[in-house]
């Protein structure tokens, strides 16, 4: 068991760490990264650039570069920005964290109790006007862009209907702490959770109901239904189980991305200033150290999301532990 | 300066430029005792009715460094105007008259001595930093020092004349401006030494990168750690992804109304995070009370009509253009840029920018009010001294003449809606006049430096350019001067790499000319204004005003020409 | 998706009733059966739904391959020409294609909304003054280029990947596993960035194909591998129980080499999740596109696709919101399509639906 730990461990090491050695280059291969003019300031003489560049280390070879900034991210934790200068990047990481977490992690229940009643629904009610209609439903969902979602929403909330008593109830945009008022952190969260949730309810209802619609024809439920167990029974307890599987797949795959901070359209309409908008603002800045931080922090969570997943086969499917 | 970062911009009048010898006494505040003007007794009225209260500024973020001896951005420039101090400063009035040059911490403006190569400033007594200690004459010494210890981006050309300033920048870290910057600490006086008269120093000392700070503070780049002020306001707290906090200076007491006037709101909170459309539903919500960034294109039609009592236009020293390459193809012949600049559709670029409430066509490059424009444009239908329409069968013509039609150009554009909408129009227009035209939208943090570096080989780009101060130089010689090209370098604001020897000796006359001759001067600026338009290395495209959108609550909106509005002069309840 | 092993194809079950020609009656000997493929498409035929979908993704890709018919037969417009200062004739009258306000302080700059008029501007014009509806049907065969390419190269790689990993095990399903995380993890949109940057000076030539600033391979290949990882991991998945089933621990045990297993046994078996993802795919694969839009990678201005569409209409959202709304409705109407088309090919894939249809 532990020597399993520590395989897995050392596989997620690996990957980060090649994931970190990538991007660093394709920094550096990318023309017009070169940071020093921009942290200069306009208009800055040459002198003030060569010292600029000197300053921060600009000048040194490429995997001296890569060292020094590993051991400032992990080490020294002094690694600092290179737009924002002076700016720490690994505390700010750690202080937007709990915003993408709160986003993803309500977004992911709604989802998920969404896409199950979703595609149970579908599945039982196989060929009816409520299966076409939900699944229809779900499609739409699947094809709405999450910025342009999240924007409609803005329009329509904070704009056109503010003072409806529909929509009178929503604050302003922007995160409020869960610990400083839990009240309005719920309120400012439920749009983006809805605006998030909706893509993937449809994803997960339609898959779910596809799964379920198989496991309907195996030969062991035919089994069940002759031995008289009731339709929802069947559905519930025997159907679902072994359809969990793709389902739980997909969500270890888009739960620990998000986490990491895929969010990121979602984040920058609604004002949350989570990973996901940092990585956003890292990404149009070009700036390094934050792309750096934000990028081995979302490997991290898919990898260990990947790894959390793999774990639950061997759970949900017997005859994969018999392997 | 360029928008997102730009420092600058106001009307200009020629009346300011020889304001250092008769610029206007300062207001003093009233001794106890002494009989007040009735205007100065309004605004006392008006500071105690409408005193107090939370203001709350938006932004899409922040913009770099808080260190007021580096950050070069308009952003910060503008609050910097509430909490730190040079020895003068531009005066905190609306209009105009902002662009007045007002003592700050000195006493008075001082006359030139020594054929204006000496200027000696009385340092005023009583004057306290926001930690309780006082301002002495060796934290102006170590504030000019720190200009250059830290690499200020201004300190090699707008500090360069100080005598001692050479060896500084090449040796900033030992840098003591000997002989340069001399306190006199038993008369309270500093003396600067220049090495050649200049008709622009009390500009220069008026900027943030010239305010005085504590002797002590780091000769490093502070980040985002505020450095202590004497300013009416402190910045209490600053997190570049959140918030930065401003509270009132505890040992603030006013000595100049128009210099350092204390503000309104107790607390400014200016948040950082919210898209520009976010930003323009808060302030219509009244949850913000001033957005920073302009409002998109399509919430302008609400705001001019819904909400046209809570916003306000104002005229801008500044300029669009496009500069093109003149020293790779195509636009290394001469014929091919005039054709772009007779083609394009001006009137058009000033809808996508907004309409012509918002923005005017250019064909030159001084802007309107400028000391020696004169309006001057070749580029059009009836060539004369207003643009009227494009030409586009001159624009072909000139093109075939060039023998470089057919050939493959790209623009290169900021990534914002307005950058990206003109560069798909231009690359239209140039589809238009016989060019396989492309066009590439970046972001725009990027796309500044990109396309001052000639290994790029960019060959058209769209850039805008806001003054520092009211001198021609500020663009011609800044803009198309061959000092300011550096090949193979990011920082090489001479876009176009236009370099004209005649031309740019003429500049430099002019420039010396300006220390004797204003007048004179102007004729030339005049002269060469005319000269570069017609070399066309950039095509001029509008000049635009500014938005300010506020909300209901916010009183007394003043708009400085230099630094725009004036932050802590409105009130919010 | 669970589901018990398919028995290999080329055995018929001769109780079961054959094709279209129903007996009606169990037992009694057969006709020929008309072979799996035959069966399944007159299967295919009669189902009605799945037909009319059918007719609808035809129609779709038929109106956006006529594109340039429809602007310049019946719009008579240039989709990819600035038409700021254009007018077009309304009721007799010429009347501007973008309107400045005169009202208030006359700011903003609007362009006209929908007409309903075949002939000018059914849907309105962007904020160029271009005729939204043209550039909409050649925003199509950009779009359903991209998506298609795209979805065609992550399911051919995620079924390798997921087939071979999960049959095979061992140190290939660790080294084929851990590139799923590193491309899961993989901060794409730096890549895409930076790529986009590097492509406006020179393009990346790989062997035949060549790779410039607006070429269409960028864009196709970032989404196509982008989604790989998520399609191999549940293929995977599935691969791993089945390799457990009695038919392929009894093929393994006869001796029949491992590829041919995988062919003819697993594969048969995975095919259903393929096709479910085929219309999911085609919609993320586009929505992707237009994320992509938004860092301006992919398809270039003055070109359109429906992600770039979507993209412009951004910026019209407060005043024309039909120029967002419009690709967005595209969109769903064709992933609806193909999702209701790839249900029936699923039902008429599978013998057992026969059954079922029987004996409900």
């Amino acid at each position: 068991m532990l020597g399993t730990v520590v395989h897995r461990v050392s596989q997620m090491l690996f990957v980060m760490f090649g994931i970190s050695v990538l991007v660093f280059l394709i920094f550096f291969a990318t023309p017009g990264s070169d940071p020093a003019a921009r942290i200069a300031g306009r208009n800055a003489s040459q002198e003030t650039l060569a010292a600029v560049r000197a300053d921060f280390g600009l000048d040194r070879p490429l995997p001296v570069q890569y060292v020094l900034m590993m051991k400032r991210l992990f080490v020294t934790r002094d690694l600092t920005s290179f737009v924002n200068r002076g700016w720490k990047v690994v505390p700010a990481v750690i202080d937007v964290a709990p915003v993408t977490l709160s986003l993803v992690t309500g977004a992911a229940v709604l989802w998920v109790i969404g896409g199950v009643v979703i595609g149970l629904l579908a599945a039982a009610t196989k060929g009816s006007w409520l299966d076409r209609g939900l699944m229809i439903l779900g499609l739409i969902g699947v094809s709405m862009p999450v910025y342009w979602l999240g924007e409609v929403m803005n329009l329509l909330t904070q704009s056109r209907f503010h003072d409806s008593w529909v929509f009178s109830w929503v604050p302003p945009l922007g995160y409020k702490p869960l610990s400083e008022d839990p009240g309005g952190w719920f309120l400012t969260l439920v749009i983006p959770w809805i605006t998030l949730a909706v893509l993937y309810m449809g994803l997960y209802g339609r898959v779910l109901r596809a799964s379920l619609v198989e496991a309907g024809q195996e030969d062991y439920i035919r089994t069940a239904r002759s031995k008289g167990l009731s339709e929802t029974r069947i559905l519930i307890y025997h159907a679902f189980r072994t359809s969990l599987i793709t389902v739980v797949t997909l969500f270890g795959l888009d739960f620990g991305a998000l986490v990491g901070g895929a969010a990121l359209l979602t984040e920058v309409v609604f004002g949350l200033q989570g990973i996901g908008k940092l990585t956003y603002d890292a990404l149009l800045n070009l700036d390094l150290p934050v792309i750096m931080a934000t990028v081995i922090y979302a490997s991290f969570f898919v990898v260990l999301a990947n790894a959390v997943v793999d774990l639950l086969y061997a759970f949900l499917d017997p005859r994969v532990r018999a392997r | 300066m360029s928008w997102s970062k730009s420092t600058l911009g106001g009307l200009a009048v020629a009346g300011a430029l020889l304001s250092w010898n008769g610029v206007a006494a300062a207001d003093e505040p009233a001794a106890p005792g002494t009989i007040l003007s009735p205007q100065q007794t309004q605004v006392a009225a008006l500071k105690t009715e409408h005193k107090g209260g939370t203001m709350r500024l938006v932004a899409r973020s922040a913009q770099g460094t808080i260190d007021p001896h580096i950050n070069y951005t308009l952003q910060y420039w503008q609050f910097y105007q509430s909490v730190y101090d040079g020895l003068v400063t531009f005066k905190h009035a609306g209009g105009a008259d902002g662009f007045t040059v007002v003592p700050d911490l000195a006493e008075a403006i001082p006359a030139p001595q020594n054929d204006g190569k000496t200027y000696v400033f009385k340092l005023r007594k009583g004057i306290k930093f926001w930690d309780g200690r006082d301002v002495t004459v060796k934290d102006v010494v170590a504030s000019f020092q720190r200009i250059f210890k830290v690499s200020s981006p201004t300190s090699g050309t707008f500090y360069a004349g100080i005598v001692g300033a050479d060896k500084c920048l090449q040796d900033p870290a030992t840098c003591t401006l000997d002989g340069g910057v001399v306190a006199d600490e038993a008369a309270g006086t500093v003396t600067i030494n220049l090495t050649a008269p200049d008709p622009e120093l009390f500009y220069k000392l008026s900027v943030p990168h010239a305010v005085i700070l504590p002797a002590d503070t780091p000769t490093s780049d502070l980040g985002t750690v505020p450095a202590v002020g004497t300013g009416a306001y402190m910045i209490e707290s600053f997190d570049p992804n959140k918030q930065m906090k401003m509270v009132r200076n505890p040992y603030f007491k006013e000595w100049s109304a128009d210099a350092q006037p204390d503000g309104y709101p107790d607390v400014v909170l200016y948040d950082f995070g919210l898209t520009d459309e976010a930003e323009v539903t808060a302030v219509q919500n009244g949850e913000a009370d001033w957005m920073f960034d302009q409002p998109p294109t399509d919430r302008l039609g609400e705001l001019g009509t819904k909400y046209k009592d809570q916003v306000f236009i104002n005229t801008l020293t500044a300029w669009w253009y496009a500069p093109m390459n003149v020293n790779i193809a195509p636009f290394n012949n001469v014929k091919a840029r005039q054709a772009v600049a007779y083609a394009i559709d001006r009137k058009a670029l000033v809808n996508l920018f907004g309409g012509p409430a918002l923005a005017a066509p250019v064909c030159q490059v001084l802007p309107p009010g400028f000391p020696g424009h004169v309006d001057y444009c070749p580029f059009t239908k009836n060539p004369g001294a207003e643009w009227s329409a494009p030409d586009l069968e001159k624009a072909k013509q000139l093109v075939k003449e060039s023998g470089t039609a057919g050939q493959k150009v790209t623009v290169i554009v900021e990534d914002t809606a307005i950058s990206k909408s003109i560069g798909v129009y231009l690359q239209s227009v140039l589809k238009d006049i016989g060019y396989d035209a492309s066009v590439k939208p970046l972001s725009p943090n990027i796309q500044f430096t990109y396309i001052q570096n000639t290994n790029n080989n960019v060959q058209m780009s769209v850039s805008q350019w806001y003054q520092d101060y009211p001198a021609a130089s500020d663009f011609l010689y800044i803009l198309f001067g061959c000092d300011s090209f550096h090949p193979g370098s990011d920082s090489s604001i001479n876009i176009a790499g236009f370099c004209d020897k005649a031309i740019d000796a003429k500049m430099k006359q002019a420039l010396a000319l300006a220390v004797t001759d204003q007048a004179g001067a102007d004729k030339l600026w005049t002269e060469i204004d005319k000269e570069v338009t017609d070399a066309a290395p950039a095509a001029a495209l509008f000049t635009p005003k500014h938005i300010d959108f506020i909300s209901k609550r916010l009183g007394n909106f003043i708009f400085n020409a230099q630094y725009y509005w004036v932050i802590t002069q409105s009130w919010v309840q | 998706m669970m589901r018990p092993p398919r028995r290999p194809r080329d055995m018929t079950d001769s109780t079961a009733p054959m094709g279209g020609l129903a007996s009606g009656e169990q037992g009694r000997p057969a006709r020929r059966s008309r072979g799996p493929w035959a069966t399944a498409f007159l299967k295919l035929w009669h189902d009605r739904a799945a037909m009319a979908a059918l007719g609808v993704v035809l129609l779709v890709v038929l109106a956006c391959m006529l594109a340039p018919v429809y602007a310049g037969r019946v719009a008579h417009t240039d989709p990819f020409r600035s038409n700021l200062d254009g007018q077009f004739e309304r009721n007799g009258e010429m009347v501007p294609v973008m309107e400045t306000s005169t009202e208030g302080l006359g700011l903003g700059f609007t362009p006209i909304g929908p007409t309903w008029d075949f002939q000018a501007f059914f849907l309105g014009a962007d904020n160029q003054g271009r005729d939204v509806m043209a550039r909409l049907l050649y925003g199509g065969r950009n779009s359903l280029w991209i998506a298609g390419v795209a979805t065609v190269i992550c399911l051919l790689f995620a079924t390798l990947i997921g087939l071979a990993g999960g049959y095979f095990g061992g140190p290939t399903d660790w080294v084929l596993t851990r590139l799923l995380d590193v491309l899961w993890a993989f901060p794409v949109y730096l890549l895409a960035i930076s790529l986009s940057i590097v492509l406006i000076a020179k393009g990346i030539d790989i062997g035949p194909i060549s790779i410039t600033a607006d070429s269409l391979w960028l864009p196709i290949l970032i989404i196509g591998i982008v989604y790989v990882p998520y399609v191999a991991r549940p293929i995977r998945g599935q691969v791993l129980s089945l390799r457990q089933s009695e038919f392929v621990l009894a093929a393994i045990g006869l001796g029949v080499p491992g590829w041919r297993i995988l062919i003819r046994d697993i594969l048969p078996n995975v095919t259903t999740t393929l096709i479910v993802f085929v219309p999911l795919l085609m919609a993320l694969n586009m929505l992707t596109e237009s994320a992509l839009s938004f860092l301006s990678i992919g398809v270039q201005p003055p070109d359109a696709s429906w992600g770039t569409i979507i993209q412009d209409g951004q910026a019209l959202l407060y005043t024309r919101p039909i120029v967002a709304l419009a690709p967005g409705v595209a969109i769903v109407i064709t992933v609806l399509a193909l999702n209701i088309l790839g249900d029936g090919v699923r039902d008429a894939l599978d013998p057992r639906a026969k059954l079922r249809l029987r004996s409900a």
